[in-house]
């Protein structure tokens, strides 16, 4: 067992994992049916009459119109995915699901990152603290009431012993 | 804020009216009463150390349950008997809504589901008494009693004025068009909304007590010992109610998804977020006493946003498919949302000092570690889906323009932090306290490791792949294997016993959550989809199964009329996807049928138009792989709540976890 749960063993399960990962990251499912197209498009989408949900869960008439606007783009196949959003879009302002990258959008993105690394930075000096309260604590007078208390024992020990 | 129409006077109704109205009335008083009872009592006996009134508040709390028990059922009443006096029933009443539907009408609209919040919460301050029957004179439960009844008095108000469910309608009104057509085609309309509210209320008791010990300076580990049940109880029953609202989403809303980050979903997912990081990170403070402002802030948060959620959810500020009608509640429960935030920070501000807590994490490879890891990971879950939520309403705010942040926004934030979760519930488990020697990590993690790789070559060879869906099938053997090796242990040495107690119960909890994420990672990234044009016994193939339509059964009633495809898969079984047409609402509702099997499910669902008469159905063929193991983990969790809940063998939290460290005076004397 202990020869089993040697380092060089972790190291080989390590590279077993990161290999079949990348295997399976790699290999080529092909491209996307049509009907997978237009349920990927279609869940980037929000539906203009539904209150938020999008063109690919709402089954709203206006979301069934779009899902046949989208159909039909597709089955012409000259227009990518993302193309074919934004003529979408340019129907209906503002149903973009995903926020932009740009201006005050922007930061939906930005502060979620801000909070991990602050959480981070937190975790971190906390942990310093401790850290450094634990050395702090171990002062001079800290020191002398252990060889006390050593010095206590040994007396203790040397009178048992005589 | 008190109408003549809201306070009712008029006379051409029928007796539930007044009756409701009068019941909300006794249970404003008795919560009323009960609050002034109990901060009476906490200052009697700190003061005398006797308090006579302690005994007026079991009385309190049951005539306010009395209360919401009489208005309840008289709105049920008002309901079953058709009373159209009453404005709520000409609303979401109908004389031909069946039976089942015309019982849960009653909290199908805000009114009503702030009644039942007010039941549910009078249930849980009964509870709460009779728990503490024999100690409520004890500043510490006087002081918690004091909170619920002032919660308590708020919501009976809510109900009595701003959300009142009794206020008279316009006369000669003999019919209504009933409740919302999704929530009359499944039987989980039943149980649902209930169960979720006592998730909700049920956190209320935490955060009475931690109130308490701020007020009463009793900061010590005393209060969570004595709310660490109702802590699990409100979680577990959160938990159940948002898997039943995933499950009702499934059978019913025909996308063939369970959750779709909608404002109502992430209102409840944001209390369980913060509840669970809670219900982990209290181990550290029962275990070393440390953590203690951290507790607190969450058990506040926890409370808070289930405020914040009700609010969003209920005055109309957000767009939501299932939120509620626009009200006047709003301003009312952001008022209560500050009051609670600004007393609970003012509270944790005076009892600073006392709430340090000594002693430090000695390694960030401990037991300790971990939690603090998976609370800074549950926070920050938390704060993402807080953001998302309400970012349009600050980018409407700023620019005065609408977007929608909808679900691609939170797959693709929420999908790291779960698979960053997983992870840590891999590690957590077989971490000690204090401090993990690399010998002990190689030793512990061996099994579980080979567990993770084992899971991520079966799915390798059943043709899975994309790396957050393989990430997560090999963490969720990972951690599966940690689980099971506690749970091992834990029988080998105790025996059945070993399935119970916090600890035990947790791993089986942590199994039911691990079904979810693989079964939510597969569904998700496996699902393939055809719209198939059917023509009478004509076949038709999609993903290895043969679909055959075999006649239209049309249903017509004063109610509704609906059209069901007879759809005979792999010339077995016949299922039944239909559309309805709700006669008082007018709107298509699709509604799916779905065999379903271990290894995936087939859902169908008919699409309009329909031309039965023509001999041809559009149906659309969804095959999702795994759903079914998503119900099997949700009873799991269920399941490893109640073992969590029963006590195990183990010590009490209190007693001393290491021999006290001698200090200088002690040597001394």
């Amino acid at each position: 067992m202990k020869k089993l749960n040697s380092l060089p063993m972790w190291i080989l399960m390590l590279l077993l994992t990161v290999g079949l990962l990348a295997f399976g990251t790699l290999r080529n499912r092909g491209p996307l049916t049509q009907q997978g197209r237009i349920d990927a498009i279609s869940q980037q989408l929000a539906c203009p009459t539904c209150n938020g949900e999008s063109i690919y869960v709402s089954r709203a008439p206006a979301a069934e119109a779009i899902r046949n606007e989208i159909a039909r783009e597709v089955a012409a196949g000259q227009n990518s995915d993302n193309q074919i959003v934004a003529v979408i879009e340019k129907s209906f302002p503002g149903s973009v699901l995903l926020p932009r990258t740009d201006g005050v959008e922007s930061l939906v993105w930005i502060l979620p990152v801000v909070a991990l690394v602050g959480g981070l930075c937190g975790l971190g000096l906390v942990f310093r603290r401790w850290k450094n309260a634990e050395l702090q604590h171990a002062s001079d007078a800290d020191f002398a009431i252990v060889e006390a208390a050593l010095q206590h024992k040994n007396d203790v020990t040397d009178d048992e012993n005589v | 804020m008190f109408s003549a129409e809201t306070l009712g006077v008029a006379v051409n109704q029928g007796l539930a009216g007044p009756l409701g109205r009068a019941a909300l009335l006794v249970g404003i008083i008795a919560s009323a009463f009960g609050a002034v009872a109990s901060i009476y009592t906490a200052r009697e006996s700190l003061r005398d150390g006797e308090a006579r009134t302690a005994r007026l508040i079991p009385r309190f709390a049951v005539l306010a349950l009395l209360a919401a028990i009489a208005a309840m059922t008289a709105m049920e009443y008002a309901m079953i008997t058709r009373d159209f006096s009453l404005k709520y029933v000409q609303e979401h009443g109908s004389r031909s809504t069946p039976a089942l539907y015309n019982f849960t009408a009653v909290w199908s609209a805000l009114e009503g589901s702030i009644l039942l919040w007010v039941l549910a919460l009078a249930l849980s301050c009964a509870v709460v008494v009779w728990r503490y029957r024999k100690k409520l004179s004890d500043p510490l439960i006087a002081w918690a009693m004091a909170v619920m009844f002032i919660v308590l008095a708020f919501f009976f108000l809510l109900s009595f004025a701003p959300a009142n469910p009794f206020g008279v309608g316009a006369a000669g009104v003999t019919d209504g068009p009933g409740p919302n057509p999704l929530l009359q085609n499944h039987i989980l309309v039943l149980f649902h909304p209930p169960i979720l509210y006592l998730g909700y209320v049920g956190f209320t008791i935490p955060f009475a007590f931690a109130i308490a010990a701020l007020v009463t300076g009793r900061v010590g580990e005393g209060w969570l010992i004595e709310t660490r049940r109702w802590t699990l109880c409100a979680w577990g029953l959160l938990s159940f109610g948002i898997i039943l609202g995933g499950w009702w989403s499934y059978e019913v809303l025909g996308w063939s998804g369970v959750w779709a980050w909608d404002p109502v979903e992430n209102a409840s997912f944001l209390p369980w977020l913060t509840g669970t990081a809670y219900i982990h990170s209290v181990l550290v403070q029962e275990r070393r006493g440390m953590l203690r402002v951290w507790n607190l802030s969450l058990l506040l948060a926890t409370f808070s946003l289930t405020i914040l959620g009700t609010f969003l959810t209920r005055s109309g500020v957000l767009n939501s498919v299932h939120a509620f009608s626009e009200s006047d509640i709003g301003k009312y429960l952001i008022i209560f949302f500050g009051v609670i935030v600004a007393v609970s920070l003012w509270l944790i501000a005076w009892r600073g000092d006392s709430l340090r807590s000594p002693g430090s994490i000695d390694s960030p490879v401990s037991r300790e570690g971990a939690f603090l890891a998976n609370n800074l990971l549950f926070a920050l879950f938390a704060f993402v889906v807080l953001l998302g939520t309400v970012f349009p309403l600050v980018i409407e705010a700023l620019q005065n323009r609408q977007i929608v942040v909808g679900e691609p926004f939170f797959d693709q934030l929420s999908k790291p932090i779960g698979i960053a979760l997983l992870a840590l519930m891999s590690i957590a488990p077989v971490l000690p306290w204090r401090k993990a020697s690399e010998e002990v990590l190689r030793q512990r993690l061996f099994w579980p490791a080979w567990c993770g790789i084992g899971a991520l070559v079966v799915s390798l060879l059943v043709g899975a792949d994309g790396l957050a869906a393989l990430l997560t099938f090999t963490l969720g053997g990972f951690a599966s294997g940690a689980a099971l090796r506690q749970l091992v242990l834990a029988t080998r040495r105790q025996g059945w016993r070993g399935l119970v107690g916090r600890a035990n119960g947790g791993m089986v909890v942590h199994l039911g959550v691990i079904l979810i994420a693989v079964a939510l990672a597969a569904s998700n990234s496996y699902t393939r989809s055809q719209e198939l044009s059917l023509k009478l016994n004509t076949p038709a193939e999609f993903g290895g199964h043969v679909f055959e339509l075999k006649g239209f059964e049309n249903e017509k009633t004063d109610r509704l009329t609906a059209v069901k495809a007879i759809v005979q898969v792999d010339a077995g079984k016949s299922y039944a996807p239909a559309i309805t047409k709700f006669v008082q609402m007018g709107n298509n509702i699709g509604t799916p049928s779905v065999k379903s099997s271990w290894r995936y499910d087939l859902y169908l669902t008919l699409e309009p138009p329909v031309k039965s008469e023509s001999g041809e159905a559009r149906i659309k063929v969804f095959i999702k792989p795994l759903v079914m193991w998503m119900w099997i983990g949700g009873g799991m969790m269920a399941v490893g709540t109640l073992l969590a809940l029963f006590p195990g063998r183990r010590r009490r939290p209190t007693d001393a976890v290491s021999a006290r460290v001698a200090t200088g005076k002690a040597l001394d004397a």
